[in-house]
Order: C-alpha cells, then sequence, then structure tokens
C-alpha cells in the first residue's frame, strides 16, 4: 500500500518508549505552561457550550424525527418557524452537520458494546415491534418496510447511535463547562490538573447507563433497554473516541477517494484520519468538516482566549486554524484522562502481574498515539502569553 | 491637448526631484499616485475628445523644431495608440501603487517611473520618427536605473543585458529613420508611407528588415528575447509590471506604426515569413514558459509567446487581425501586469517564487486565498478563455489570419493551448494541494515555505482586483475598443493594396 504524505511536522515527535514512560509515570502528553492551560481551557469551555447545543439537537433527532425518511427540519428543535428557518438558511446558528458527521464516523466505524447490541437478537425483536406499530399508522413506511426490509431497522440502529452520542455528550457538555468553572475558581490551574478533572469526570460517569426509548403511537418502546447493560465508558465513550479520535474519516478533497489510488486502507482499523492525527492547516477549506465545529467553538470562545488568537499570527483571519490547533491540544488532554481512567491496576502498584498489565495498556496506548500529531504537545517556541 | 500628457508626468518627476528634503518614502509615493493620477484622467480626458469614426491622426499639434534636421514636435492620436495611452496611464499608476516600501532613494525611483511614463506617452503619441525615437530612447535609461538599482540579487548583470540589446534596438532603429532620409534624398521624417517609385524593393527591404530586428528585440521576438526573462527576474513588481504591460508594447507598436505603415509593399513581400516567425515565436516562449521553476520567469516567458500573437496579426494585415493585435497589446498589457502583480505578491508574503517549493497557497486560512483566486482568473484570461479578454483578442488574431496564413496560425493556436498547460503547472504546483512547510529534509537552500504567512493587505490587493476586473470587462463588452480602433486598423489594412493601387496607376 501506498504511504500517504505525511502532514509535515514541525516539533518534535516523542517516541512509542517515551509515550510510553510519560503515561506509566502519570504524566501528561501535553506539555505543562500557562499558555497551554488558556488554549484547553478556554476551547474545552466553548467546545461544553457546543456539545451542549449538539447533545440537545441529537436527542431530539433521535426521539422527535425517529423514523422520518426525509428529516428536512431535524436541526431546528422543533422550532420550525419562518425567522428560525431564514436564520438557519443564513447560518446565523450552530452547525448540527458537523455531530451527525460524528455520529455517522461512529455508526461506520462500528466499535465496541454499542454496535455489538445493535446487531443482536433482542435488538431486532425491539425494532420488530416498533416497526410494526409505527407502519400501521404510517402509510409510507408501510410502503417502504415490504419493499427494503433492512431499511427500518437501520434506520432505528442510527437513531440508536444518535441518542447515545447525543447521551455521551451531554455528560462532557457539563464536565467542560465544569472545568471552565474550576479554573476560575482555582481549583485547576495545571495541564495535570485538567487532565485528572476530566479523567475524575469520566470515571464518575463510567457505570451512567445508556439506555433509549421512544414513543409510537402513544405507547413507550424501548430501543436501547436498560437490560442490555449499556454503559457510558466502555460502551458509548471508548467507541466514540476510537472512532472520532483516531480513526476518524478521510476528508474530501485530501486524498483520492479512488480505490486504484489506493491512498486509503481498505482496513477501516488502519484508518489513522482523526482529530488526533488531523492537520489543522486545511480547517476552513472545502470538504473539511470539522471547520463547522470550529466556526460553532468561534461563536462562543471565552474572551481570554480570543484575546490571545487576536494577538498571535494572523488575528482573527486565521482564528479557526488556532482553535483547531487548540481544539487538538484539549483533545489530547481527554484522550490522556480516558487512557489514565483505563488502567488496570492503579499506577502506584508494585504487585509484577498489575505492572505488567499496565504496561501493555500503555504500550498499546503509545504505539497508537507515535503517530499521532504529537508534535504539537511540546512549548510551542516564541508564542508570546497573553 | 496631449502635450499635456507629456508636461503631466515630466512636471511631476522633476518636481520629485527638486521635492526639498528627505520626505519620507510614502509621502513620495503619494505624489507620485497623485501625478499619475491626474495623468490617467487627462487620458479619459483625451479619449472623450477621440472621434472613433476617423482613422486619421487626431487632435495633432506641432511646432517646428530643428527644421534643419527634419526633427518636428508633431504629435496625433489614433485608433492604434488611444488604447495604448490608456493602457499606459493605468498600469503606470498600478505600478506606482504597488511600489511599496521603496526605502533606497525614493524620490529618484519615482521620478523615474514618471519619465518611463511620460516618455511611453510621447512615443506612441509622436508623428515624426525621430521625436518617436527620442522617447523611445528616452525611456530606456530609466528603466535600466530601476532594474539595477532597485533590482534582485543578479540585477547587474540584466541591467546591462537590458541595456545593450535595446541600445542595439535604438540604433538599428535610428539607423533606419535615417537610411531612409539619405535614400529620399530630403530630410523628411513625417509618417508616410514609402512608395516604390521612390525607393527600389531592395532599399525598402534593408530599411524596414532593420526596423523589424530593432522592434523584434523590444517586442521581444525569438531568438532576440534572451534579456527579457532575465530583466523580468531581477526586477522589482512594478518595474516588471511596467515592462511587461507596457514597454513591450513600444515593440508591437513599432511593427505596426512604422515597419507596416512605412513599408507597406515590403511588409507584404516577407508577410509569409514573418507569420512562420510569429509562429515559431509563440511556440518557443510557450515550450520554455512550462520547464521554468521561477514562477516569474515562467510568466516571462508566456509574454514572449503572447506577443508572437501580434506579429503573426500584423503580417496578415487583415483588417480583423490588426483589430486582433490592438486587442492583444491591451489584454496582455492588463493581464501580464496583473500576473506579474500577484508572483510579486507570492513573493513579498513566502520570500519564494520556486514552484517546487510553493505549494497550497489557496489555503483558506493561512494561505494566499484572494491572490491565488485572482490568479486563477489571470491564468484563465491568458489562456484565452471565453468571457475574458484574453479570449476576445486570440479569436479576432486567429479568425483575421488563418485564412491568410492557415499554417502558422494553427501553430499559434497550439500555442495557445500550452499556455493553459504552463499556467495549470504554476496553479497546481503553487496554490492547490496542501499547505506544508518544506521538509528540512529537503535540499533547497534559500527557499523554504512557512506556514506562518504573513497576511495579504486587502489594500494592497486594490490594483489587482480592479485589473481582473478590468480584464472580465474587456472580455464581456469588448465592443467599445473594437470602435475605438476599427477605423485606424482598417485605413493600416488598406495601406498595401492603397500602395500598389498608387503604384500601378502611376506606371499606367
Amino acid at each position: 500500500m501506498q504511504n500517504i504524505t505525511p502532514a509535515i511536522r514541525q516539533g518534535n515527535h516523542p517516541t512509542v518508549e517515551q509515550l510510553e514512560q510519560q503515561l506509566l509515570r502519570g504524566q501528561t502528553l501535553l506539555a505543562d505552561t500557562p499558555l497551554h492551560l488558556l488554549e484547553v481551557v478556554g476551547v474545552l469551555e466553548s467546545y461544553g457550550e457546543v456539545l451542549d447545543a449538539y447533545s440537545r439537537n441529537l436527542i431530539f433527532q433521535a426521539e422527535r424525527q425517529f423514523l422520518n425518511p426525509l428529516p428536512l427540519f431535524r436541526f431546528l428543535d422543533g422550532e420550525v418557524t419562518p425567522a428560525k428557518i431564514w436564520r438557519h438558511l443564513l447560518h446565523d446558528r450552530i452547525n448540527f452537520e458537523y455531530a451527525e458527521y460524528c455520529q455517522k464516523a461512529m455508526f461506520w466505524h462500528a466499535t465496541g458494546g454499542l454496535d455489538a447490541y445493535l446487531d443482536s437478537e433482542p435488538f431486532l425483536e425491539n425494532c420488530q415491534a416498533i416497526i410494526r406499530r409505527k407502519t400501521g399508522r404510517d402509510p409510507l413506511l408501510g410502503l417502504l418496510n415490504p419493499l427494503f426490509p433492512e431499511f427500518l431497522p437501520e434506520l432505528i440502529r442510527s437513531a440508536a447511535t444518535t441518542h447515545a452520542l447525543g447521551q455521551f455528550w451531554r455528560v462532557m457538555s457539563d464536565l467542560f463547562l465544569a472545568l471552565a468553572d474550576a479554573e476560575r475558581s482555582g481549583t485547576v490551574r495545571s495541564i495535570p490538573a485538567v487532565v485528572d478533572f476530566i479523567r475524575q469526570g469520566l470515571v464518575d460517569a463510567a457505570a451512567n447507563p445508556i439506555t433509549y426509548s421512544v414513543e409510537v403511537a402513544g405507547e413507550t418502546m424501548p430501543v436501547l433497554p436498560p437490560e442490555a447493560g449499556l454503559t457510558f465508558l466502555v460502551d458509548v465513550a471508548v467507541p466514540y473516541v476510537e472512532a472520532v479520535f483516531l480513526r476518524g474519516m478521510p476528508f474530501l478533497g485530501t486524498v483520492s477517494f479512488n480505490a486504484q489510488a489506493q491512498q486509503i486502507s481498505p482496513d477501516q482499523g488502519q484508518f489513522t484520519y482523526g482529530a488526533l492525527f488531523a492537520d489543522p492547516l486545511p480547517t476552513m477549506g472545502a470538504g473539511i468538516p470539522p471547520s463547522l465545529l470550529m466556526q460553532d467553538m468561534y461563536r462562543h470562545l471565552p474572551e481570554a482566549l480570543h484575546d490571545w488568537y487576536r494577538d498571535v499570527t494572523r488575528g482573527e483571519g486565521d482564528v479557526r486554524v488556532k482553535i483547531c490547533s487548540s481544539f487538538q491540544k484539549s483533545m489530547f488532554c481527554v484522550t490522556n484522562a480516558a487512557i489514565n481512567g483505563t488502567f488496570p491496576f492503579p499506577l502506584d502498584s508494585s504487585e509484577p502481574g498489575a505492572v505488567a498489565a499496565n504496561r501493555t495498556h500503555a504500550r498499546a496506548w503509545a504505539q497508537r498515539l507515535s503517530q499521532a500529531r504529537t508534535d504539537c504537545l511540546d512549548e510551542e517556541p516564541g508564542s508570546p502569553l497573553p | 491637448m496631449l502635450t499635456a500628457l507629456l508636461l503631466i508626468p515630466f512636471l511631476g518627476a522633476l518636481a520629485l526631484v527638486i521635492w526639498p528634503g528627505q520626505p519620507a518614502p510614502e509621502t513620495i509615493r503619494r505624489g507620485a499616485i497623485l501625478v499619475l493620477g491626474l495623468q490617467l484622467l487627462w487620458s479619459l480626458r483625451v479619449l472623450i475628445g477621440f472621434d472613433p469614426g476617423d482613422g486619421e491622426m487626431q487632435m495633432q499639434e506641432s511646432i517646428s523644431w530643428v527644421q534643419s534636421l527634419g526633427l518636428e514636435y508633431r504629435l496625433g492620436v489614433d485608433g492604434l495608440s488611444m488604447p495604448l495611452l490608456l493602457v499606459n496611464a493605468g498600469l503606470s499608476l498600478v505600478s506606482a501603487f504597488a511600489s511599496i516600501g521603496i526605502s533606497q532613494k525614493p524620490k529618484l525611483y519615482f521620478a523615474m517611473l514618471l519619465v518611463i511614463s511620460g516618455a511611453v506617452n510621447g512615443a506612441f503619441l509622436a508623428n515624426n520618427l525621430l521625436l518617436f525615437f527620442l522617447f523611445y530612447e528616452l525611456e530606456l535609461i530609466p528603466l535600466w536605473l530601476l532594474i539595477a538599482v532597485w533590482g534582485g540579487k543578479n540585477r547587474a548583470y540584466a541591467a546591462t543585458k537590458f541595456l545593450i540589446f535595446t541600445a542595439v534596438s535604438g540604433v538599428l532603429i535610428l539607423g533606419a529613420f535615417l537610411g531612409l532620409a539619405l535614400v529620399k534624398g530630403q530630410v523628411d521624417f513625417s509618417l508616410t508611407p514609402v512608395m516604390s517609385g521612390q525607393l527600389s524593393m531592395g532599399a525598402q527591404l534593408v530599411l524596414m528588415g532593420a526596423l523589424l530586428i530593432g522592434f523584434g528585440i523590444k517586442v521581444p521576438l525569438v531568438p532576440f528575447h534572451t534579456w527579457l526573462p532575465e530583466a523580468h527576474t531581477e526586477a522589482s513588481t512594478p518595474v516588471s509590471v511596467l515592462l511587461a504591460g507596457v514597454l513591450l508594447k513600444l515593440g508591437t507598436y513599432g511593427l505596426l506604426r512604422f515597419c507596416l505603415g512605412l513599408f507597406p509593399e515590403a511588409w507584404a513581400r516577407v508577410a509569409p515569413w514573418l507569420a512562420l516567425w510569429a509562429a515559431f515565436s509563440v511556440l518557443y516562449g510557450s515550450l520554455a514558459a512550462i520547464v521554468q521553476r521561477d514562477m516569474k520567469r515562467m510568466v516571462a516567458y508566456s509574454s514572449v509567446g503572447h506577443m508572437g500573437y501580434v506579429l503573426l496579426a500584423a503580417a496578415a494585415a487583415t483588417p480583423v487581425a490588426l483589430l486582433g493585435a490592438v486587442f492583444q497589446m491591451v489584454s496582455h498589457g492588463l493581464i501580464s501586469a496583473l500576473l506579474f502583480l500577484l508572483v510579486g505578491v507570492v513573493y513579498r508574503k513566502t520570500g519564494t517564487r520556486d514552484l517546487e517549493v510553493l505549494r497550497g497557497l489557496l489555503n483558506p486560512e493561512r494561505g494566499l486565498p484572494l491572490t491565488g483566486s485572482l490568479m486563477i482568473v489571470g491564468v484563465m484570461a491568458s489562456a484565452g478563455l471565453p468571457g475574458m479578454a484574453g479570449f476576445i483578442s486570440e479569436f479576432l488574431v486567429f479568425r483575421g489570419s488563418l485564412a491568410a496564413y492557415p499554417l502558422a496560425t494553427l501553430l499559434c493556436m497550439v500555442g495557445s493551448g500550452l499556455t493553459a498547460v504552463y499556467f495549470l503547472l504554476l496553479v497546481n504546483r503553487a496554490f492547490f494541494g496542501r499547505l506544508a512547510v518544506t521538509p528540512a529534509t529537503e535540499p533547497i537552500a534559500d527557499a523554504r515555505l512557512d506556514i506562518q504567512l504573513p497576511a495579504v493587505n486587502l489594500r494592497d490587493q486594490v490594483p489587482a482586483m480592479v485589473l481582473t476586473s478590468l480584464v472580465v470587462a474587456l472580455g464581456l463588452v469588448p465592443a467599445g475598443l473594437g470602435r475605438l480602433s476599427e477605423s485606424a486598423t482598417t485605413a493600416m489594412s488598406q495601406l498595401p493594396a492603397l500602395v500598389a493601387a498608387i503604384a500601378s496607376a502611376g506606371v499606367g
């Protein structure tokens, strides 16, 4: 397979061994500097605001646009007024398309417990019950279902992923906004504290059940029932990290989609197009979906961070590239927190089995991260502080 | 009225030179812009008074100067020189506007710019051969200085080469003019066609040959072109704008006015060979452009190719072809000025013009997206895409020449296709793809691309945007320029037939 031209690195790239040691010693991947703290906390605060809107919309879509084959107004949160449609068309709005893009990435990469459940017999039985009740009252679906029997179950699977992602982001939104409050109140003052705060948030929510039910003709019917035993961390958060942070999807126009060009691996597991691998420079180019997220975050930037962006490079002119760059750093912190939160044993344990297990965990992550844009983790030389 | 077009720039230059004290370069630049703005307004004033229906010289002004030498101060404007006056006025202004950050001898720099602009006006307006020659030479020294003092690393070599070539060009032209007087036996340097009765065909061919090579150096036509890429590479952006946009037109103007205009019979005799020469020049220029790594050299070679169309049209000398020649002069002036401006922006911001180094400059936030977009429009116009000035001129040239010289015209059309090849290479290499720093492993010593490119000030892009608008406007509404020049070019196209008719009447 032809090697894709790697993004050009500027900073240092730690080796697998260095990354592994960092993880095992409990050191953060991102260098602990005041500037990084400003970037990470600020960008996560605006991300929290945006995730709040994304989460509400995804849950609205899964519940209120359920089995709607033509969900024209799905981004309007049920408020279909001429004024809102006008604002939507003028892009005076949150770009929910990005949330949908993440949902599709998760749905398509299909890893973890949620996906396993979506392919299980009990799920299919729930689907059939829902479809029976729904098609009886909806002539279009009544026509579509016998013609394409796989169509409606697939729509329900997609809706289940949508709802699950909405629930995941609900937790993350609250966590990131709480992080900003904690930084303001002085309890979080360093990058290690940020990572620990996020790790604690993830651990606290780890066992939260992920459930989803829909109302069809007055009856509440389960899609992801509590009996499925799906939980926040293992079944949603981990597949999300896998799909969005690591694998991702190649952006249109950046690589050839022609199979003969062999630029995209036929093995989805080998994909490295996620947030931790992405080059922030093409942001705002055609076919670069994270541009939408950067635009959304731009509208919610905290003032201190916005001031700093105004002062460096092209000021407002390339602010979305800078947001993307800061966002990548913050996503390394979130990944760092997820890695720390999933060590099988406490890092200070000296029992040989525990040490070996932790080492295996750290090595596996270090190997994956060694190809990521770890060059952004150093302190950028010459960056003026606010 | 026409004298004002000389007085404004020359007095402006004088005022800049005697300006007391050491004013800031920016102040001097503003002064020059003011003078050149006034010149543009006056050129428009001349345009308003111009009667497009009249193919003869208009608004003539004459003062007897050195009668014994036959030197007469006689100015006039017709449909051939009017559009070129406007191009000169416009591009001189653009050039002054683009002269940002001239810290070294700013007074002299802007004075030289004004002298060039005035001399070019004089050359286009002169209705006396010696007067034309004076202005033709007058522009030489300031341009030499502009390259030699404010040029790039290799400026001394380029400026000297330019000086030698153009001096030879001047000697040949002066020699031809004096020779004409000598063999006619009278000191008459007025612009009237030479009749067979006055001179033998052999004498006509020799004199015209000298003019042809003299102006061929200025155009430039292959193989006399070698000074041009060097001069462009070393000249600063504003000087390149003037050189490509205006000064090369002195060569093509000379071909039409003096070679075709004075020796219509001899011209008709050698025209088939001239058409082939044009095709050779076009193909050579285009093929040479393809292999260039330096963006500016590529644009310079494209000029060599595109000026060949004018020779083709002049060789065919049909009314449509000659109108096409005027269009080609105007559109090439605008398009090459635009391209040089944009290459200048890229060079100023990235520090390199190397097409192996530049990439991804269309990147919307960190690249040069507006420059890139204008460049795409510019190269499309240069390649002759419909809707832009290049299409109209190339279409007229080809349409007017195809019947007379089918082979040469077809070869020139191939050259037009090659324009798309090299300019797509340029756009594809420098602007498309992914913006990225040059890897440290690459063995490129003095040229690296950094992703921290400074942004381009929108105000600095105004000249390029104005030129782009003009290129599109001329492509969409070519009728105005057509009306302006049609009478003059039609009259010129009838010269060979007219002279032949008079000759045969005389014999009969």
